[in-house]
């Protein structure tokens, strides 16, 4: 959104720009003053800026780098690199098809040298042409062994252009290009050995991508634009009759085909190659010298890199061997009807889609005005994006000229070529060929039908097809593809088959025709796209559980940012608890010496003694220190050492990184005795868990510990050692609050644990008696601030009412009659400023409050938030608490309490972000507070904080090919150490829009987009946070539409990269943060949103999309080994009631809750084996446990639900939940792709987004 | 009234163990105090003197160097300086039994700041003035207090050789800055870190 904020068009209106644009904060921005802001800066913000001269230098800088490697310290040459190239290929990626391997092996190597030739003599050509060839090759040269196929083979492809011609070595080739994603993912199996998806999803989403049998539903939108897209919006049934859509179905499957085909004389959908085909293609053909053709011909260079494994692995996979000939049968008879009709019509239409082409390209700019309040973000950028757009845009209808001029003559050949190809994969017949045949037509209805009411009769359809789940992927796909794969052998023949070679297809970049997709969620879980670097870069880079960003292709300029219309930022979870760091204990911590970098994996030595910095190219010293490598115990080799082979390093600091002595680790509990606290009986627990932990809670032996509890009036405790019990002390004056005695409050907890003991174990009872309901909250923080600001720590606030007296009372503002409604959502905003200003003093102290809410009743999180929000606490919400009622959330309340006692925690910490000049950041997410522009004060850090970040492109990055960016947490150990962990993350930058729409990481992406609307919410209204997620799918999936040649716009056609967005999009509409029309409670929606801004990305995803698996039939196939215990991996399904089915039982997995839903119709031998029950009937009502039983199954679903819980630090509450009972609304209300009556169902919301595109 | 308690190893002035500022007040207004011990600790060496009273303003600094470890303390001027030293000498004798052998191989700053818990203890007591009378070592074994040498402690840290690169930010700073906000002071210094 904010990316897409830059909408060209300068009418374009104020939805985004709150929200979005540059000023929204989301911490408080400190009210820095400006006069400060400069000394403050001092060491690098300012530095950065300052250093222009080294920045144009920076290209000789790669260059130097591989310079380095092949003439550095050992004359290593390019030995070492080439036979990695070499090893790489040969060993991971020669596996299946030999007859595709030798051509690319030996472009390959042609390409490796090439870069080693090139490189270093050719710097120069770099700067001075951006986007042209000689940049392309640059970035070839830089991204070494990735790169060089695409840059060898477009070589070749120029060199010799009659190379290949043969239409079905190209079929094959290029096929298998499309699974560029997957070949990727495949390297990153090497780097992250833990990852395991790469065979399976090589196959699964081919089949989804052709299981899409809904051509038919698309068709009659496209012949009644107006009536079917209406309907389908405007109604819950939206689909027209079955008769009249079979009549279309008929008709249309000439009209679709032609219609789609003539834009670029290529196939209408799924069409992944032809896209990028024609478009290299044309321009290759028609004009190979005009810059704007390169421009756009050099895209497809880069993201070969990606289609460079892809063949291998794609080989590997079934896909490249099934699909042709699936394709080919059911075809046949479809195309042998389509054809005549379709030459017929394709002169008519090609004009016909012309001009709409041109519209299309104008509509970018016009949808967006007419989606009247469209982002506008900053004017200027804006103005000088529109003329950019129209020029950068002007490539677009030129090839489309090309292309029609070339492809025209194709189609014609394609008809009679089509038959061609698909004898010759043929040879391996499709899992279930002819049967199949018929089905898919058949199929095609119902589906169309059913999918989006979602009827039950649906269901039935469905069954049949996925009993047999793969096989009728590819029957379908069969289907889908037939048009395609003619398309890209037709135009490959005709051109001599230059198109395929120069530019295969990362398959990131496949289209996706959403509408017609059945099965758009990948059965394995998704991971993040691995950035698309070089071989030794991706094994040194960052750990996406650490550091993501939303686009893994940074976008050259602001300009072509705004263009994607995708936001562009970070997602941070520095903290997290790691299994392996290397901990740096060295004199002088190595950083730049203009921008304070610390030195990472991808600085560049210019020569032994001097590194060149990759965030402001400044060149430094290396110290002599530096010099010697403490793991190899040699000297001279400064890039062996740990902080520049590891990307996340741990530092520990010298004296100089101390403003005072490191602080101890002190905690104090705030806590709630009122009658109502006492009556919820969450004492019993809290004291129960510290007494359990108290030994366990993370510090030294300085650690400290103090109690106050509060009704309407404030005790505190004196623990002093040598007291015979503890000691309490009443404060009664309320608006003026002192502490009673100046210490003994705080006390050792080792000298005073017996008086610790024994106030935890008289505390429960001390109130059970208590009239008082008042809550003194405000004054009891008063007088925690003033305890704990000598030294700093953490405050742990337990409440559970509305705070009613003294400073910071608060009053009801919740109408539950407004629950549900679907228009203003009020009282987002705190009510008072108290809890801000509180947090912010205690920020300045290093103290963090972290509040635990366990409330009935409303009680106004909004504004307590604030008290944990500025002062980097977290906070825990357990709506209507009863530890005796309530089982399930004394249960959470207990586990949560043991994870936070004991986890990892860092004191008075900083972070600061840094990246490469050109990129700046501005509005940041999570909980902190922001002290100077780009320093956030974190009183504590722990390992389950998130933090997000917002990215611009202030300078254009056009002579950089990478760039970096650094995370540097400088913090106080509760072993009072200083240290500093540093995370740096590289990342590649391209030039053209198809790249960065390659680059998406979906996750990422929507997570910002989460955090973003929440502030939106805020500022402004949950209808306009709710407005600008829509518009972040409607633009960018219109932007996208608007680059790819054969654009339809009857269709909806997401990049593979972006497959996924709009359903995370609906799924985050019906999120409790921003859900309307179903009843929610304002502090329930409060808390999700807190949740949003402070968790990491991996927590994050589940709630927003939880995962979901049947359980009841486990099996060990494919099942992983962890710890001597097998863990099968059932598939995923999509959170539809569709895939429930009453014989069958599922987990659905949220992240901090567990369900598992008992259909009534599920087998008594799962009932039994896995809940011990003899039969359903007699399943209780709350189950949370699962008995160990002695039973495979029980086993099984047990090992699968410890390795689910495993991976992540607060062990979810499990829900039995059996179907008909009350407590399956909070089951159901999470399978988003189903309709409800206040939202759309997931298809509904694709005709939304249609419908929104096409305006 | 002690106000702030730094041990540091002479020969690089490394800070070994330190007690946290008490009060809130006083604890702003340390920040600069802290800087120049720092800076002090990096000037000691050999040959300093093995006893010194330093006056910076309204606050004296008192060290006592015994075994390549120094022992400093920040007072009000008025605290009286026999009390002070006394104070350090008992630091000395709990640190040393402590900690002494280890002095010479450690690497990371305040490797001794558990050590934090005696000191707080100790101050706690040459503070309370009715357990002060019970120390009585301070009347007869420092009746030598006199002859120890009294220097200023800016005049201290200008003199002798350059400092180095960070130092003299350090000093520049808090030379140009003294007179602003203290909290300025403590601004500056974390983004000149993190």
């Amino acid at each position: 959104m904010s990316a897409p904020a830059g909408s060209p068009h300068p009418v374009a209106s104020a939805r985004i720009p709150p929200m979005f644009g540059g000023a929204a904060t989301s911490g408080a921005v400190a009210p820095t003053d400006p006069s400060l802001a400069p000394h403050q800066q001092n060491g690098p913000a300012q530095s950065q800026m300052q250093v222009p001269s080294g920045y144009g230098l920076h290209h000789q800088n790669y260059i130097a780098s591989s310079g380095h490697y092949s003439q550095g310290p050992g004359k290593m040459t390019s030995l070492p690199l080439d036979s990695q190239c070499d090893d790489y290929y040969s060993g991971l990626y020669a596996v299946p098809t030999q007859n595709v391997m030798p051509p690319s092996t030996a472009n390959q190597q042609a390409g490796a040298q090439q870069i080693y030739g090139r490189g270093p003599p050719a710097p120069h050509l770099v700067g001075s042409t951006p986007g042209s060839f000689q940049g392309a090759a640059s970035s070839a040269s830089h991204l070494h062994t990735s790169a060089s196929q695409p840059y060898s083979s477009f070589v070749n492809h120029y060199s010799s252009p009659a190379t290949y011609s043969a239409n079905s070595s190209i079929a094959s080739q290029g096929f298998p290009s499309t699974c560029g994603h997957y070949a990727t993912s495949a390297v990153s199996n090497a780097a992250y050995p833990s990852v395991s998806y790469p065979s399976l999803p090589a196959g699964d989403p081919y089949g989804q991508m052709f299981t899409s049998p809904n051509a038919p539903t698309v068709r009659p939108v496209k012949d009644h634009p107006f009536s079917g897209q209406n309907t389908a919006i405007g109604h819950p049934l939206p689909l027209p009759p079955p008769p009249s859509q079979q009549h279309h179905q008929q008709q249309s499957l000439s009209g679709y085909n032609t219609s789609s085909w003539s834009p670029s004389g290529l196939p209408p959908t799924n069409d992944s190659l032809t896209r990028n085909h024609t478009g290299s293609l044309s321009v290759s053909a028609t004009n190979p010298t005009s810059t704007d053709s390169s421009s756009s011909a050099v895209p497809p260079n880069v993201h070969l890199p990606k289609s460079s494994p892809v063949v291998s692995t794609a080989v590997s996979g079934a896909p490249s061997s099934r699909m042709p000939p699936t394709a080919h049968h059911p075809v046949e008879p479809v195309t042998s009807v389509t054809q005549p009709s379709d030459l017929l019509q394709q002169k008519g239409m090609q004009y016909g889609e012309y001009v709409n082409n041109q519209a299309s390209s104008a509509p970018t700019p016009l949808s967006s005005a007419s989606d009247d309040e469209e982002e506008e973000e900053e004017d200027e950028e804006a103005g000088v994006d529109s003329s950019s757009t129209t020029s950068s845009a002007s490539p677009m209808p030129n090839s489309y000229e090309a292309l029609e001029g070339g492809s025209y003559p194709d189609v014609l050949s394609s008809s009679a070529s089509s038959p061609a190809p698909d004898p010759a994969p043929e040879p391996d017949p499709a899992p279930v060929p002819a049967p199949a045949t018929p089905q898919p037509s058949k199929m095609a209805k119902p589906f169309g039908y059913g999918y989006p009411a979602l009827q039950p009769g649906y269901q039935n359809a469905t069954t049949p097809l996925h009993s047999g789940v793969q096989p009728s992927g590819s029957v379908y796909s069969g289907f889908q593809q037939c048009p395609q794969y003619p398309g890209v052998s037709q135009l490959s023949s005709s051109l001599g088959g230059l198109s395929l070679q120069s530019s295969p297809q990362p398959e990131s970049l496949r289209p996706v025709n959403l509408t017609q997709e059945r099965n758009i969620l990948p059965t394995a879980p998704v991971w993040a796209p691995v950035p698309n670097l070089n071989l030794d870069l991706k094994k040194l880079n960052c750990s996406p559980d650490s550091f993501r960003c939303t686009l893994t292709n940074i976008p050259q300029t602001q300009a072509l940012l705004n263009k994607a219309k995708l936001p562009l930022g970070l997602l941070l979870h520095p903290f997290r608890d790691l299994t392996q760091l290397p901990v740096i204990t060295s004199n002088t911590i190595v950083r730049c010496r203009s921008c304070r970098t610390y030195i990472n994996p991808f600085v560049s030595f210019i020569d032994q003694r001097r590194w060149k910095c990759n965030l402001c190219y400044r060149v430094n010293d290396v110290p002599e220190e530096f010099m010697y490598n403490p793991l190899t115990r040699s000297y001279g080799e400064p890039h062996k050492r740990p902080e520049v082979q590891n990307s996340t390093v741990e530092f520990i600091a010298s004296s100089d990184y101390m403003l005072r002595p490191p602080q101890p680790a002190v905690y104090l509990f705030v806590l709630d005795v009122s009658h109502n606290a006492v009556e919820a009986g969450y004492l019993t627990i809290l004291c129960q868990s510290l007494l359990e932990n108290l030994d366990k809670l993370p510090g030294d032996s300085r650690t400290r510990i103090g109690f106050v509890t509060f009704d309407s009036t404030i005790h505190f405790y004196n623990l002093q050692e040598g007291l015979s019990q503890p000691q309490m002390l009443i404060v009664s004056d309320i608006d003026d609050v002192f502490l009673p005695t100046p210490d003994s409050l705080l006390v050792n907890l080792y000298e005073s644990k017996e008086l610790i003991r024994d106030l935890l174990n008289a505390l429960p009872n001390m109130f059970t008696n208590t009239r008082e309901t008042h809550s003194a909250l405000g004054p009891a923080l008063q007088a925690a601030f003033k305890l704990m600001s000598p030294t700093g720590g953490r405050v742990s606030v337990f409440q559970t009412q509305l705070p009613s007296l003294g400073a910071g009372l608060l009053q009801s503002r919740e109408d539950p009659n407004q629950r549900s409604s679907t228009k203003v959502v009020q009282h987002l905003g705190p009510a008072t400023d108290f809890y801000k200003k509180l947090a912010l003093d205690c920020s300045g102290q290093q103290t963090a409050v972290d509040l635990f809410l366990l409330s009935s009743q409303y009680s106004d999180l909004a504004s307590l938030a604030c008290m944990s929000k500025y002062s980097a606490g977290c906070i825990y919400y357990y709506p209507s608490f009863h530890c005796i009622h309530n089982p399930s959330q004394a249960e959470k309340l207990q586990k949560d309490l043991k994870r936070y006692l004991t986890r990892k925690i860092g004191f008075e910490a900083v972070m600061r972000i840094r990246c490469t000049k050109g990129l700046s950041m501005h509005t940041f997410h999570g909980n902190f507070f922001v002290r100077s522009t780009d320093l956030l004060s974190l009183a504590n850090i722990n390992p389950d904080a998130g933090f997000a970040v917002q990215l611009s492109i202030e300078e254009s990055l056009t002579d950089t090919s990478l760039v970096c960016f650094q995370t540097a947490l400088l913090y106080t150990s509760s072993k009072g150490e200083r240290r500093i962990r540093v995370h740096t993350l590289c990342l590649p930058v391209v030039s053209s829009l198809a790249d960065v729409y390659a680059g998406v990481d979906v996750q990422a992406a929507i997570c910002l987009l989460a955090n973003m609307a929440v502030d939106r919410s805020v500022s402004s209204s949950l209808s306009d946070a709710r407005d600008a997620l829509v518009n972040a799918v409607v633009d960018s999936l219109s932007a996208y539409g608007s680059t790819i040649s054969n654009f339809q716009h009857s269709a909806l056609i997401a990049p593979n990269s972006l497959k996924l967005f709009p359903l995370y999009v609906l799924a985050l509409l019906k999120q409790k943060a921003f859900r309307t029309g179903t009843s929610t409670r304002l502090d329930d929606r409060v808390y999700a949103m807190c949740q949003i801004k402070s968790q990491p990305l991996v927590h994050l995803m589940k709630m927003i999309h939880p995962n979901l698996y049947r359980i009841d039939r486990l099996t060990d196939e494919g099942a992983i080994h962890v710890n001597d215990r097998v863990v099968p991996q059932p598939p995923l399904q999509k959170l539809s009631a569709e895939k429930l089915t009453r014989e069958g039982a599922f987990l659905m997995d949220c992240g901090s809750v567990f369900y598992i839903w008992i259909g009534k119709g599920c087998e008594n031998n799962f009932i039994e084996d896995v809940l011990g029950c003899p039969n359903f009937a007699s399943i209780p009502q709350k189950m949370t446990h699962l008995p160990e039983l002695d039973t495979l199954s029980s086993e099984r679903t047990r090992s699968f639900i410890t390795w689910l819980r495993d991976s992540r630090p607060l062990s979810p509450v499990l829900h039995v939940v059996k179907d008909e009972s009350p407590a399956k609304t909070e089951f159901f209300q999470h399978l988003i792709e189903d309709r409800t009556e206040a939202a759309f169902s997931y298809y509904e919301f694709l005709l939304h987004i249609q419908q929104q595109i096409c305006k | 009234m002690v106000l702030l308690t730094m041990i540091a190893r002479v020969a690089d002035g490394l800070p070994l163990a330190a007690s946290m500022q008490e009060d809130e007040q006083s604890g702003r207004d340390l920040q600069q105090y802290q800087s120049q011990a720092k800076q002090l600790f990096r000037k000691l060496n050999e040959q300093s003197p093995t006893r010194c009273t330093l006056e910076a303003g309204a606050m004296t600094f008192h060290y006592i160097i015994e075994q390549g470890v120094c022992y400093l303390v920040l007072c009000e001027a008025a605290f009286p300086k026999k009390l002070a030293f006394a104070y350090l000498e008992d630091l000395h004798s709990e640190f040393d039994e402590q900690h002494g052998k280890k002095v010479p191989t450690v690497s990371r700053p305040y490797s001794f700041i558990e050590f934090d818990t005696f000191i707080q203890k100790t101050k706690k007591l040459y503070i309370d003035s009715r357990a002060r009378r019970n120390l009585g070592s301070i009347n007869t074994e420092l009746q030598d207090v006199q002859r120890i040498m009294v220097a200023n402690i800016e005049e201290v840290l200008q003199r002798g050789e350059a400092l180095s690169g960070s130092a003299e930010i350090d000093t520049l700073n808090q030379k140009k800055y003294s007179s602003e906000s203290p909290t300025f002071n403590k601004q500056h210094f974390l983004s000149y870190l993190g």
